[in-house]
């Protein structure tokens, strides 16, 4: 992509939006809307672009991020909340990721060393390539990655994704240093790096603390997983018993199963209801064949005959804790007992922070860092990731390793820090009854999945891609919250009530001091009122959309003036789904004789102005095709008809043939369209030739 | 509010056509509301004229467009008065008081009507009006319930229903409502049907002597012992 594309998109991007909830919950704040948007268009590498410029390893979100974006998407108050993850992962395949190389120059003398090569540490590493500092990660084991390589299965993250991040990083110029455990801050300092960045994770599995914990046959977690995820094979028996509800036991228990265990049992103190795992994991755990038992706790481990001998306890809920999660409380006299070949032990992990680096450690065995700076209390050293937070997750992990590097680099250029502003405005809010009620309900549309017997075979990634189709329908449901209408020009405003009368939502309304008023956290910024309105006091938040049509229509004109064919016909056609990218794209890319394409961001934002121009400019015959029964909103129809009956009357007026102006496409997917339009070119073909006859009989 | 038309293209392609350079002339106040002259509509004829002149016409105009907030103060086109210079004419899409208002205020430069000013009158639902005041300057609403005779009667009878009414439909158009018994109805409905017993004497039909002037402002002197 060239700059001109690029910075046009980015000033598009920003424009006067307000900050929607999903970028808001983002820990990266990645700018979801707007490539989520490019995606319904079918613009898969420049939503890769935004993609890469919010995410330093996009390809890694793809696979393991726990999208508390979808949490907050509002479309979940319509229906289902958008599915912005697969999303993600449906641009960075197609959008060729793969293909990306990055370079960076070193500008900076300052070295930074990097303890760690989790998300964190590769992250910060990232960045402060970028930034133009000499880095170098230390990291203890012989691959790099973290808990991305030593934590998470195969399975929800394939290794050739780590290995192409790690690849770029080196590409990239950071300096690797694998199997060397740093044992000494000091020595850094010493080898004249100038600040230190640790993200060493949390890999320290918590203790039970119940009797016969250290058998054999015992394993933690975090070990487990180590041993599956560096290739070797536990030989764990025929019934495996998980421990714990987080997403950790999930991955041991699944783990558990494509190492061929019989019976898998996740045994977990809380109900189902109080799991952290994300639903997801547990969904495809259980049809996997893992079983849970809720409200139940070991207490004490007996090896006997080779086997384990666990007794149990069944709990109850009681009082909530200050997580506001209900407390399990042991019923007295339910114990049990029950049989297992292993155990695995999964209910936390901690980091272990070496003595030696002589830094200040908080609850949770975590080190205590300033949260704005991540500065320690070690003058240069910085700390981020799990080692700070306890175990979270990746998309945490970047964020803070994104943070360490702009506040290491305010650091080492004596700077105060230039913490992230948050000035812009965010858009919260539950939307109206009203408004919802007109929303179009849309089902989500969900990437395939693997089938559970073809997935516990073997470690293969279980989330299929979506198809080009699925992917750019569900991008279509997105709402485009904070995108909406705003009064610009207050005093243009004449309070005609058009905005109130013709909006398909019931947004716009007055208030008690007779102002109209667009509330932001409403509006679902289909720009009827925009083209209504007419005083033109009203402007989308995203301008791009209108100037976008300006653009693409002279954009036209110009290559059809120099192509010269007859007669002109030019066709603004909705950009959004497959109808314009496919159905009529089919048409201008076999470059059929005069037709030229203008794609639209959605016909109902076409102005009388755009549809008149092209016959200014010599086109014979001009037409609107609409995506049809795709659409995702319920008055464009209705509203584009409106318009071309005004124009029709108008041309009439000035002696032109109302057919000229045509439509397709716009309510229902009518017969076919292709040949209708070729109908439409004769007619065209037709009128003209009249017209030049008429001209030569006058002359 | 005012409400207006715009005129047919052909006419106003007829009005301009000895002037070369045209101001289009929108006006903020009624006639955005009414749709017929704020700055989409200045926009949207904008265009039609241009595609007009690109389609075989003989003539070459080549226009401005401007919407001035309201075209009957005269301290709203001063802002145009650099601008008239430069322009043979101007087509102004405000309602007659703006056309003369404007013609007042540019005494040296042709301005011309672009929409037919209507009748005072409502939005009924977006994109249709209803005409509601003749603007008789003898408002006799507090004896018709809060409608109008005089306007929404077609004959503008005083005394009705006339003969000619049917269904409470109107003998002139069928899909019109009868004014005299939307009356009766509503002054049923307030328990004052007394005031359709009544005789109301004819209105004073005597031609209103025009132009019509209210003033406001008192003739007052202020000096030294008033202030």
């Amino acid at each position: 992509m060239d700059n001109y594309q690029a910075s046009r998109m980015r000033e598009a991007s920003r424009g006067r939006g307000l900050i929607p909830p999903c970028q808001v919950a983002c820990p990266l704040h990645m700018e979801i809307g707007e490539y989520v948007d490019l995606v319904a268009q079918g613009k898969v590498m420049e939503a890769l672009q935004v993609i890469r410029e919010g995410n330093p390893f996009p390809s890694i979100c793809a696979y393991v991020c726990t999208h508390p974006c979808e949490d907050a998407c509002r479309r979940s108050q319509v229906d289902k909340s958008i599915a912005i993850r697969s999303l993600k992962r449906f641009a960075v395949e197609f959008g060729g990721d793969r293909m990306i190389q990055l370079e960076a120059e070193t500008t900076q003398s300052e070295k930074v060393a990097v303890v760690g090569s989790g998300p964190a540490g590769l992250a910060c590493a990232y960045y402060l390539r970028k930034l133009g500092y000499p880095v170098t990660i230390f990291e203890a084991y012989s691959e790099l990655g973290g808990m991305l390589r030593v934590g998470i299965p195969q399975y929800r993250l394939p290794r050739e994704v780590v290995d192409t991040e790690v690849q770029r990083l080196i590409h990239m110029g950071v300096e690797i240093k694998a199997n060397t455990r740093v044992i000494s801050l000091d020595l850094l300092f010493d080898m004249g790096y100038k600040a230190v960045f640790i993200t060493v994770g949390a890999h320290q599995s918590l203790r039970m603390g119940i009797e016969g914990e250290e058998s054999p046959g015992v394993i933690d977690g975090a070990t487990f997983l180590r041993e599956v995820n560096l290739g070797l094979k536990p030989s764990l028996g025929e019934r495996v018993a998980v421990v714990g509800g987080g997403n950790v036991a999930m991955d041991a228990a699944r783990a558990a199963v494509r190492l061929g265990a019989n019976k898998v049992s996740i045994l977990y103190r809380r109900s189902r209801a109080e799991m952290p795992a994300g639903p997801d994991e547990i969904e495809q755990a259980l049809e996997e064949g893992v079983e849970a038992t809720f409200l139940v706790a070991p207490t004490k481990v007996k090896r006997r005959n080779g086997h384990l001998s666990v007794t149990c306890v069944r709990m109850e809920l009681g009082e909530p804790d200050a997580g506001g999660r209900r407390r399990p409380v042991p019923i007295e006299g339910s114990e049990f007992n029950r049989e297992f070949d292993t155990l695995i032990t999964a209910i936390g992990q901690a980091p272990q922070i070496s003595e030696d680096f002589r830094l200040r450690i908080g609850k949770g065995s975590t080190i205590q860092v300033d949260p704005v700076t991540l500065t320690t209390n070690r003058t240069g050293v910085f700390a981020g990731g799990d080692a700070v937070t306890g175990p979270a997750t990746v998309t945490q992990a970047l964020a803070s390793g994104r943070q360490a590097a702009f506040r290491i680099n305010d650091y080492l250029r004596h700077r105060y820090p230039l913490v992230d502003k948050e000035a812009e405005e965010t858009l919260s809010g539950e939307l109206s009854p009203e408004t919802i009620e007109m929303i179009r309900k849309i089902e989500r549309l969900e990437p395939p999945l693997l089938p559970p017997e073809a997935r516990t075979k073997e470690f293969k990634a279980v989330e299929l891609i979506y198809n080009w189709e699925f992917a750019v329908d569900e991008a279509r449901r997105c709402l485009r919250c904070g995108m909406g209408a705003e009064i610009l020009f207050q005093d243009k405003c004449a309070t005609c009530l058009t905005c109130l009368r013709v909006c398909p939502y019931h947004v716009p309304y007055l208030d008690d001091g007779g102002t109209i008023q667009i509330p932001a956290d409403q509006c679902q910024a289909c720009g009827i009122c925009v083209t209504e309105c007419p005083a033109r006091a009203i402007a989308l938040r995203k301008p791009y959309d209108r100037r976008h049509i300006d653009e693409e229509l002279e954009h036209a004109l110009k290559s059809a003036a120099e192509s010269k064919s007859k007669p002109l016909i030019i066709g603004f056609c909705c950009q959004y789904g497959l109808f314009g990218t496919g159905a009529l794209a089919s048409l201008w890319r076999e470059g059929k004789a005069g037709i030229w394409i203008v794609p639209v961001l959605c016909v109902a934002k076409l102005e009388e102005g755009h549809v008149l121009r092209p016959f200014e400019m010599g086109a014979e015959g001009v037409f609107i095709a609409g995506c049809g029964e795709q659409c995702s909103r319920e008055n464009t129809a209705f509203w584009v008809l409106q318009r071309v009956e005004r124009i029709r009357r108008a041309l009439s007026q000035i002696g032109l043939e109302p057919e000229r102006l045509q439509t397709f496409n716009l309510r229902a997917t009518e017969g076919d369209t292709a040949e209708a339009l070729d109908n439409f070119t004769e007619r065209i073909g037709e009128l003209c030739l009249a017209s030049v006859i008429k001209q030569e009989v006058k002359s | 509010m005012i409400v207006a038309e715009q005129k047919p293209v052909e006419e106003i392609r007829r009005i301009i056509a000895p002037y070369e350079r045209v101001l289009l002339l929108g006006c903020g106040t009624c006639v955005t509301v009414c749709g017929a002259g704020g700055e989409r509509e200045v926009s949207f004829l904008n265009s039609v004229l241009r595609v007009a002149q690109a389609k075989g016409s003989n003539e070459i105009h080549s226009f401005w467009e401007y919407t001035v907030k309201r075209q009957c103060d005269f301290e709203f086109l001063d802002l145009l008065a650099d601008k008239v210079n430069e322009v043979d004419a101007i087509l102004s899409l405000g309602c007659g008081i703006g056309v003369q208002v404007v013609a007042e205020r540019f005494p040296d430069i042709p301005v011309l009507p672009g929409v037919n000013t209507s009748f005072m009158g409502m939005a009924k639902e977006w994109g249709v009006w209803d005409e509601r005041c003749a603007a008789c300057g003898d408002c006799r609403l507090a004896e018709t319930a809060g409608i109008c005779p005089i306007t929404r009667c077609t004959k503008g009878i005083l005394n009705g229903p006339c003969a000619g009414t049917k269904n409470g439909k109107c003998e002139a158009n069928k899909d019109m409502n009868c004014a005299w018994v939307l009356i009766y109805k509503r002054l049923e409905r307030l328990q004052q049907l007394e005031k359709m017993r009544r005789y109301y004497p004819p209105r004073n039909f005597r031609v209103i002597p025009r132009p019509r002037r209210i003033v406001m402002k008192a003739d007052v002197e202020p000096g030294e012992d008033n202030g």
